[in-house]
């Protein structure tokens, strides 16, 4: 069952991604956006999803280092599946092979 | 609708990967479809389910939404002048759908269309096909990953935890616009990995992002 913070938490999300899909057509439509504020808004995606994986990068294990490396030249050139499928599989051996 | 055909293909091993990671942190097999029905922003939802914590830290994760969505802002403008010819009361609910993929044919669509008019050459019929067709399969596919997810659960130990900063690290080549532009995105990993290092919790993120943006905003010359 889904209890009631994660229900809250959930329908915020909902909620603020909404705003977000009308308030570039209600207040911005109208207006030319400076260069400035168009490189914050573009940059500012990348910046949270790096975020998000930062720790995966100082987890003190050469192999999850070693691992990451490989998973980002698999991003740089290849399709979501076959990144995904190297990143593990890497990370599995990796880890196997250098504990 | 026919026209989404590639892009749902591509979309179905991510929703997967998302759904099974969902139920490994904790969420209900139901939540799922809840939160990506509701939501419906892929990026968003990893960034999410990547911080996700029973129970959920809610401002920590309805923040990070806001940030990773704020691209939307940048979508919904330059779609504006396409959408003059409709009234609001059509786009608003329409533009609910709006995903990159959808936003991004919309657009190439409307482009090739018209003829030296803004106006009618966007076709919300097209716009509406394309976006069912990645809303139904997004929801149908995490829900499904969702109910795998228990399945596959004692992958994770073999390096699936490896299948995010994946997924991250192909979003982010579909926002790469060059290494100067990524220069804020080594400052926030630099500083979220430090703050990681030093405070617990997850607010490792939203330093992150927030010093990544600061010099995005610095270097972007006025």
């Amino acid at each position: 069952m889904i209890d009631g913070w994660t229900l809250a938490t959930i329908v915020l999300m909902g909620s603020v991604t909404y705003l977000t899909r009308i308030g570039g057509y209600l207040l911005l439509g109208g207006r030319e956006l400076s260069t400035r504020t168009m490189t914050v808004l573009e940059a500012a995606p990348g910046c949270v999803l790096i975020a998000v994986i930062a720790p995966a990068f100082v987890s003190g294990r050469v192999s999850d280092l070693i691992a990451l490396a490989v998973t980002a030249v698999a991003a740089a050139r290849l399709s979501l599946l076959p990144t995904v499928l190297i990143g593990i599989g890497s990370a599995g051996l990796l880890r196997h092979l250098l504990g | 609708m026919r026209a989404s055909a590639p892009v749902l293909i591509g979309l179905v091993p991510a929703a997967l990967v998302l759904g099974a990671q969902a139920t490994g942190k904790g969420l209900a097999p139901l939540a799922v479809p809840l939160m990506t029905g509701l939501n419906f922003a892929g990026g968003s939802e990893f960034a999410a389910v990547g911080l996700w914590t029973s129970p959920p830290h809610l401002l920590l994760i309805v923040g990070v939404t806001l940030l990773v969505n704020s691209r939307h802002l940048v979508m919904g403008a330059t779609l504006a002048p396409w959408l003059r010819h409709l009234p609001r009361r059509q786009v608003l609910p329409a533009l609910f759908l709006m995903v990159d993929e959808s936003w991004a044919m919309a657009l190439a669509d409307a482009k090739t269309s018209h003829a030296g008019k803004f106006e009618p050459a966007f076709s919300l019929r097209y716009f509406l096909g394309v976006s069912a067709g990645v809303y139904v399969s997004w929801v149908g596919f995490t829900a499904l990953g969702a109910l795998l997810g228990p399945v596959l659960g004692d992958i994770e130990r073999w390096g699936f935890d490896m299948a995010f900063p994946a997924v991250f690290l192909v979003l982010m080549r579909g926002m790469w616009k060059g290494f100067g532009a990524a220069v804020p995105w080594l400052v926030s990993l630099v500083v979220a990995a430090g703050v990681h290092l030093m405070i617990p919790g997850g607010w490792y993120v939203p330093a992150g992002a927030a010093a990544g943006i600061a010099v995005a905003w610095i270097t972007a010359l006025p």
